[in-house]
């Protein structure tokens, strides 16, 4: 039977982190997994991340799953793929299934990181194909190059929902609707406020009641529910779709901690049954450790946190590691993990309303309800400054105003324009004594696409607005299309007047609008006029 | 078109070479090497298999080899998760019905 320091159990984020610590200590390590690629979820997610420098913010997911994998292959981690681990017996022996043979591994030391499952709603018509899981419309179009289906609706206002709709319209296919059955909008509303802007409705305190057809799906039903949970009469509305997306939540994938006699727990907060932990992911069973979406629901920032945290856990209780370093390196990482849970998203504000920012403002009820910043609510959030380059009229509008982890906009900007400060959850300011010179570099780094940069007096009775544009055709400089507002609404003809692509925005071209001076506060994106033709 | 020919953020999709497999006896074509699953969709076929007691249909459902809903015949083996095995030229993929083959009238 083949020996290791350290078994990790799963390649995504949390395992590779924990794999790559504990190799760097000097251990032997194994990782499993049951994929033929290595790097869990990371690999599906194409958008910019959030967090700080420290935590990989505005890199896209898939390129720090890449960043890990060099890492892990450096520090010497063998790596088994296709190798999906079915039991795990007393003193720490695995049973991993590769291709049709079963082999048993053994280890001093083993870390579980299987991440989660996607959990399922049942409803009238809901096994019917063309019903599918938002997992499986990322792993479609983001790895394997097709779209789930041509008309989607979605169902789950979380940030997954909410991502996985705007990669749908990335890929080309038309989302025609966002449903959830709570009333507020789960996730970031900086995410919710770009599907909006395309013209994207929410349906909150909604859920789908039947999906047609015979052989696949044909359209679908949605209704508002009463606090009883029963379809009020007269709300239904129907929609021609050819799929339906399902993203209603995920759960932990405990099963192997529960097989080996973790002492587990029932906890709503961290998405269901997840094994006891220590801080550093240390189980009931001296030796074995959990770290990632297993032990808790979050996101991938915190699950690379976790790993490492456990896999310089198991360095030092195997004696590769001192007690002092440990505790030294680990103090470290408590403070980049505590950053991550501040702000009103924060593991502990699960399931609160909040109804001020940190910074003591009333959160826009129109961006938790619609997804997007109602006018009135600009005065309270929107920052103008005053003093511009002598040159030019340009000035950044940053409509980010929740308290998230996120502070990429800040460094982007040389010129001092953008505070976000030491807590990054923290709304950004506009530092009124710095002068923007229109450079762009903060609209490309927002990981929410927040940031615009206005113009006022662009030309005479026009303004200038410059807006991130993920989309494709790349709209040409001189061509004519339609101005969107915040809601997704026509306000009229927009012209582009410029196209930036650069390398530094990392696929995030700028696009220059031209609109009436009277839209300059309100136009937000651009329609191209052969999309608008074609709805 | 199904298929995404060029992405804002992924560029064009990197694939294997083109070959043809049959699907219920019908000549089709996809890329070696993506997941049988793929080629499929790409071609418009929805339907994977039928429940056996209530011949319900079902197709595509996680995509990543957890939910069965996708199992199919392959070269006359039951069960294959077609959204994790790797199309190869030539193959014969047929719709599952319960267990077997279903009878597909030509
Ligand atoms: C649509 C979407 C958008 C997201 N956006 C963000 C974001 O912007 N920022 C952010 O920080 N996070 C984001 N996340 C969350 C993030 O992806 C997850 O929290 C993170 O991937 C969890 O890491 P993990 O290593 O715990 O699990 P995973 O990434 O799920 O990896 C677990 C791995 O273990 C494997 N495995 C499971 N069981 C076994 C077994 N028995 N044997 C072998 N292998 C097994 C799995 O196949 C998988 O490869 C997003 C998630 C989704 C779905
Ligand atoms: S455009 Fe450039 S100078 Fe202006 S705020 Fe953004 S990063 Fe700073
Ligand atoms: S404005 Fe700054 S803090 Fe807000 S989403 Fe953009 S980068 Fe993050
Ligand atoms: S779609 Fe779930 S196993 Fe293939």
């Amino acid at each position: 039977m083949k020996r290791y320091d350290l078994i990790v159990v799963g390649a995504g984020p949390a395992g590779l982190s924990a794999a790559i610590e504990a190799a760097r200590c000097g251990m032997k390590v194994a990782v499993f997994d049951e994929n033929a690629k290595p790097g869990g979820q990371l690999f599906k997610q194409i958008h910019k991340f959030f967090g700080s420098k420290e935590h990989q913010a505005k890199i896209r997911g898939y390129k720090i799953g890449e960043t890990l994998l060099a890492e892990a292959d450096e520090a010497g981690v063998e790596v088994f793929l296709n190798a999906t681990v079915a039991g795990i017996y007393l003193d720490k022996e695995v049973l991993v299934q590769i291709g049709e043979a079963m082999t048993h591994f053994k280890a001093d030391t083993i870390i579980i990181s299987t991440g989660a499952a996607e959990n399922m709603v049942t409803f009238d018509g809901w096994t019917l194909p063309g019903v599918i899981g938002a997992g499986a419309a990322q792993t479609m179009m983001n790895l394997h190059g097709i779209k789930p289906g041509q008309r989607v609706l979605m169902l789950g206002s979380g940030n997954v929902g909410l991502v996985v709709s705007f990669q749908l319209m990335q890929a080309g296919c038309e989302v025609v609707a966002l449903v959830d059955a709570a009333p507020r909008i789960g996730g970031y509303g900086v995410h919710a406020a770009k599907i909006a802007r395309c013209g994207v409705p929410f349906y909150l305190s909604h859920t789908i009641t039947k999906a047609d057809g015979t052989d696949c799906v044909t359209g679908v039903t949605i209704a508002e529910f009463d606090e009883h949970f029963a379809p009020i009469p007269g709300t239904q509305k129907h929609f021609d779709v050819d799929t339906i997306c399902l993203a209603v939540g995920l759960s932990p994938m405990s099963q192997l901690l529960k097989m080996a006699g973790c002492t587990m727990v029932d906890d709503p907060k961290r998405g269901g049954q997840v094994p006891l932990v220590s801080e550093n992911g240390e189980t009931s069973i001296p030796g074995l450790f959990a770290a990632g979406d297993v032990s808790g629901i979050e996101e991938a920032s915190s699950a690379m946190i976790g790993g490492r945290m456990s896999g310089l856990a198991a360095a030092a209780y195997l004696g590769f590691l001192s007690e002092s370093d440990k505790e030294k390196r680990l103090a470290d990482l408590e403070v980049a993990l505590n950053s991550l849970h501040q702000g009103m998203f924060a593991p502990g504000s699960k399931g609160k309303t909040v109804a001020k920012t940190d910074e003591g403002i009333a959160v826009s009820q129109s961006l938790l309800k619609k997804g997007y910043l109602e006018d009135t609510d600009l005065e309270r959030f929107v920052h103008r400054s005053n003093q511009t380059d002598k040159n030019s009229g340009i000035h950044p509008v940053i409509e980010c105003t929740q308290n998230i982890p996120c502070n990429p906009c800040q460094d982007a900007c040389t010129k001092g324009c953008i505070k976000v400060g030491k807590t990054i959850t923290a709304l950004p300011q506009i530092d009124d004594a710095s002068s923007c010179t229109g450079c762009g570099m903060c609209i490309a780094a927002c990981s929410g696409q927040a940031i615009f940069l206005v113009d006022e007096d662009y030309a005479p009775g026009f303004a200038s607005i410059t807006l991130p544009y993920e989309f494709l055709p790349l709209p040409q400089k001189g061509e004519q299309g339609t101005a969107l507002s915040r809601s997704g609404q026509p306000l009229g003809i927009a012209e582009i007047i410029d196209v930036r692509n650069a390398k530094a925005f990392d696929h995030t071209p700028l696009v220059t609008i031209k609109v009436p001076a009277g839209q300059a506060m309100t136009a937000r994106f651009y329609q191209p006029t052969t999309q608008a033709m074609e709805q | 078109m199904k298929r995404i020919s060029d992405h804002p953020i992924l560029g064009e999709p990197e694939k294997g070479q083109l070959v043809s497999f049959f699907m219920d006896g019908k000549p089709m074509e996809g890329f070696a090497g993506e997941p049988i699953a793929v080629a499929l969709k790409a071609a418009g076929v929805m339907v994977h298999r039928y429940t056996h007691k209530a011949h319900e249909p079902r197709g595509i459902f996680c995509a990543i080899g957890r939910c069965t809903d996708c199992v199919m015949i392959v070269d006359g083996v039951p069960n294959i998760r077609t959204c994790i095995t790797p199309l190869v030229s030539g193959m014969r993929v047929q719709t599952q019905d319960g267990v077997t083959a279903l009878e597909v009238s030509e």
